[in-house]
């Protein structure tokens, strides 16, 4: 163990104790403070030494012994005090007690030293450590015949380790340990106990004689075992206590010792003396002698292995050292086994998982692929019923709180999430009072923040579930308040089981449910890096494709306009200096070839404009369109005769847009207008809807005009670039691009281009702009 | 041909048809004579300019009073013709006038930025040219002073 954990652990300790309470004070209602570390005292079955090196550095000097020394060794406690350790231990005794110190604790103890008592020579077991400047000696009297050697030891552990390997879970290899135990110390009742996140405690493996009541599945309350002594449990990881009716032995100490403050430090101790409060609790359950070993994982206490016996018994240090060993063996097998638990219905969770990522891949937005399946979002945490919850809309999915309940989670859940991405728990009710309300009775909730900045949340939904739990004594009379209001703990009398049905709790949710959730998350997480990073790709191919299409415009204008104007050229001049010679047919059909040589220039030209409009920036400036239409109108009016009437209704709106385009987009419009329309007057209207669109920052534009219309076969087609519904002679020509440019330009805009027409009596243009914002 | 010490118009064009066109509406419709110089691509008109190539024994003919440029060519194009001309000390001062047939606003912004004097596209129709080509030739020789440098280049009015 770390120097720096045991150091932490101890600090730790010595603030929820209180060291003024003596041995005497302690009674069930100051229990939880009592200072069990520095008791003054040990249990009889041994000696304890406090040696101190201070004043004379090459020897080491008693200074505090316990009262028992007489009993052991026939030398007097006083007139061990303030003398030499030589004067008990021959040089080389001193020696080997010296290097246990300099090296690892756990590797070189015990020691055997043989000591001459009154009339013979005992001997011990010996082991050392320090505390805080001084260090502790403790001699336990053995018999040479018990001891095990190291072949003994071999054998004792290797049949337990090889069992322990062979099993599969968790509740077996509990099962191997308290068998175990047994068989090396022979008590009566070998349990494992588990403690619970909220430190309460359940036996979850049993062996006993079968004259003896079954602990198995009873739980205990957190209550049990005070928060120091659960510390102790992690320093010292083996506790002793041989008959529970011994009378504590007290230390005698050194003058300058006697008047310290604080007494010696024993949390490292086998033989320190236990707490009274922990003694009656034991003669309560007709316990006679215990051991227990702690099961320690991540210097964190997982449980107990603790043996009880109807009479007084010892063990040797030697078997004690065996289960401790096997103890920390089973304490490396519980991470494998907890992990081990389950482990179809894990491997079902990532069946899930892989499904639901699948579904994301597939998916055009995050909603639709967790959505999709409900069953599976709902199955990857074994749950009731699920929400989506995104900036503006939550969606729910099976057996939830009502949409406005959760609605008004939403604050409190938002600061859940300081600690990380994921919130569970399995009393809803008791961490958000309002929810103890709710009509489905939501007890169990999982919420994961998908996003906090985008609001981006999965809720899980579990229903109550009535729970029975059996308590080992009824849980609520162990903490009572006494008249002053003061907790008042009374040890247990009765263990009797006592069945306790819990409310307002769902089941709770397993370790591997969260870890899937949380799973989930990365994988979505994930999964919107690489669409970003598909997209960026995108662009950058698109980017470069426009660079292509900008290219090829380009040579369009150039290479293909150049062997046309030779062709018309060519053309002119064999009419300037051959006509005579041609005749008028042949000069008909060059002046046809040169017309038609016109006619591809200007498609050309179409392609070209219609390919750099969607490459100009958009300069957008906050445009009368009252203006931009009279201007346009009057353009137009030059080239056409006066059965034409442009009306405009009503003042048209202030809109922001690019004025060069969108005077480009009216021109086309109402040339077209007047151009494909046969009536003798041709009447255009231009205006305006103020309905209300899906986009309320956009107004409905509308060109209507009397014309020739369109068939509903061509609605669509006529925006398609070079597509023609006439003949090119017809309706005053035209490339065919007008349309599609107009399209372009309001898309650019943002907004969209429509057409509704009857064939014969007319067609309505309509276009969506961008009204201006203060206008 | 012109002779070596009299005004000319130097023409960069690679394509035979334009350049027909051109010198039959220079010879036939412009009231302004003036002698005209081909050069078939860039490359070949910056060996005319500096007197390289196939031009080093060419020392005694001067520089043209006005550039017609085609930006379009084969090797070198007018847009690097255009812009080494400007940066010369020497060749700078000579008019430089870009006659193509590219509209592309990028085109006619950067030959600007080069210093390109005027910017002329080509026109589809044959009245057109007519009438471009005689209005340029109009403008340089006959209206605008030209510099001393392009060696007073004074037009020589057709005996009508």
């Amino acid at each position: 163990m770390a120097t720096e954990f045991i150091t932490k652990t101890k600090a730790a300790i010595a603030q929820l104790t209180d060291p003024s309470l003596s041995v005497e004070g302690i009674d069930i209602t100051n229990c939880d403070r009592e200072p069990i570390h520095i008791p003054s005292a040990i249990q009889p079955h041994g000696i304890m030494l406090v040696l101190s090196d201070r004043g004379n550095k090459r020897e080491w000097r008693i200074v505090s012994v316990s009262q028992n020394s007489a009993q052991h060794l026939g030398i007097s406690a006083k007139s061990l005090l303030d003398k030499p350790l030589s004067q008990l231990l021959n040089h080389s005794q001193i020696e080997q007690v010296k290097s246990c110190l300099d090296r690892a604790f756990e590797a070189v103890n015990p020691l055997q030293l043989e000591i001459q008592a009154a009339s013979s020579v005992q001997l011990f077991t010996a082991v050392v450590h320090r505390s805080g400047e001084f260090v502790i000696l403790e001699l336990e009297p053995t018999d040479k015949k018990e001891s095990v050697t190291f072949f003994d030891f071999h054998s004792l552990v290797k049949r337990s380790l090889s069992l322990i390997q062979q099993t599969t879970d968790l509740t077996k290899l509990c099962q191997v340990a308290v068998e175990e135990v047994q068989r090396i110390t022979g008590f009566d009742r070998v349990m494992v106990y588990r403690f619970d996140k909220d430190e309460s405690g359940t036996v979850v493996a049993e062996i006993k004689q079968p004259d003896m009541p079954s602990y198995l599945g009873l739980r205990y309350p957190a209550t049990d075992i005070p928060k120091q002594a659960k510390y102790l449990y992690i320093l010292n990881l083996l506790r002793l206590i041989p008959d529970v009716h011994y009378q504590p032995v007290t230390m005698v100490s050194v003058p300058s010792l006697e008047t310290k403050a604080t007494p010696i430090d024993m949390s490292l101790s086998s033989l320190r003396s236990v707490s009274p409060v922990h003694i009656e609790y034991l003669v309560n359950m007709g316990v006679q002698a215990s051991m227990s070993v702690s099961l320690v994982q991540d210097n964190q206490l997982w449980g107990l292995l603790v043996c009880h016996h109807n009479t007084p018994r010892s063990v040797s240090y030697e078997r004690r050292t065996t289960c401790e060993f096997l103890a920390q063996v089973i304490a490396l097998e519980l991470r494998a086994k907890v992990e081990n638990e389950d482990a179809d219905y894990k491997l079902n969770l990532k069946t899930i998982q892989m499904s639901l990522t699948k579904a994301l891949l597939q998916s055009e937005s995050l909603e639709e692929g967790l959505t999709r399946d409900a069953q599976n979002l709902l199955s990857l945490t074994s749950s009731t019923g699920a929400a989506f919850c995104s900036k503006n809309q939550i969606k729910l999915i099976g057996h939830t709180p009502k949409l406005a309940e959760i609605e008004a989670m939403m604050t409190w859940l938002g600061s859940r999430f300081e600690q990380g991405s994921i919130y569970h728990t399995a009393a809803l009710g008791e961490a958000y009072p309002p929810a103890q309300t709710f009509e489905s009775t939501t007890s169990g909730l999982v919420a994961l923040a998908i996003s906090r900045v985008q609001r981006l949340y999965v809720l899980w939904f579990r229903p109550e579930v009535l729970q029975t739990v059996s308590w080992a004594g009824e849980p609520g009379k162990l903490t009572e308040l006494g008249d002053s209001g003061e907790v008042y703990l009374s040890p247990r009398q009765s263990f009797e089981r006592w069945q306790q049905t819990v409310i307002g709790r769902s089941l709770p949710w397993k370790e591997c449910e969260v870890e899937a959730a949380l799973e989930l998350r990365t994988a979505v997480i994930g999964l919107v890096l690489q669409k970003a990073d598909e997209l960026s790709q995108l662009n950058s191919e698109l980017e470069r494709s426009n660079v292509e299409l900008d290219s090829f415009a380009y040579i369009a204008s150039h290479d293909l306009k150049e062997p046309l104007r030779g062709i018309h050229n060519y053309s002119s001049f064999l009419i300037e200096d051959y006509g005579n010679e041609l005749g008028e047919d042949g000069v008909d059909k060059l002046n046809t070839l040169m017309r038609l040589t016109q006619r591809m220039e200007d498609l050309i030209s179409s392609l070209l404009h219609y390919s750099r409009l969607g490459r100009s920036d958009l300069s957008i400036a906050t445009v009368d369109l009252n203006e931009v239409v009279s201007e346009v109108v009057e353009l137009v009016g030059m080239n056409n005769p006066d059965n034409v009437s442009v009306e405009v209704p009503r003042s048209l709106p202030v809109v922001e847009c690019d004025r060069i385009q969108i005077a480009e987009l009216f021109t086309n419009l109402i040339t077209n207008a007047i151009k494909y329309n046969s009536k003798a007057q041709k009447r255009i209207e231009v205006g305006y809807s103020t309905e209300t669109t899906a986009d309320p920052g956009r107004m409905v534009f509308y060109i209507q005009d009397n014309g020739i219309g369109i068939r509903k076969k061509h609605i669509e087609t006529i925006f398609r670039i070079f597509k023609r519904l006439h003949a090119a002679n017809r309706f005053g020509g035209g490339t065919g691009a007008g349309l599609t440019i107009s399209k372009k330009i309001v898309e650019r805009h943002g907004g969209q281009l429509w057409v509704d027409s009857v064939y014969g009596e007319g067609s309505t243009f309509y276009f969506t702009l961008e009204a201006a914002k203060h206008g | 041909m012109a002779s070596t010490n009299s005004p000319y118009l130097l023409v960069v064009e690679d394509s035979d048809e334009d350049f027909e066109a051109l010198n039959r509406v220079l010879g036939r419709h412009c009231e302004i004579e003036v002698p005209l110089r081909r050069c078939y691509d860039g490359d070949e008109a910056l060996d005319f300019l500096y007197h390289k190539g196939d031009y080093a024994e060419t020392e005694t003919i001067g520089p043209p009073s006005l550039i017609l440029l085609d930006l379009n060519m084969p090797g070198s194009n007018g847009r690097e013709v255009l812009q080494q001309l400007k940066q010369d000390e020497q060749l700078r001062v000579i008019p430089v006038v870009v006659f193509t047939t590219s509209s592309n606003p990028k085109d006619i912004e950067t030959c600007y930025r080069h210093g390109a004097n005027s910017y002329l596209i080509k026109p589809m129709k044959v009245q057109q040219l007519k009438s471009s080509v005689c209005q340029l030739l109009n403008y340089w020789f006959g209206v605008t002073t030209l510099p001393e440098t392009a060696l007073s280049a004074t037009a020589l009015k057709r005996s009508a």
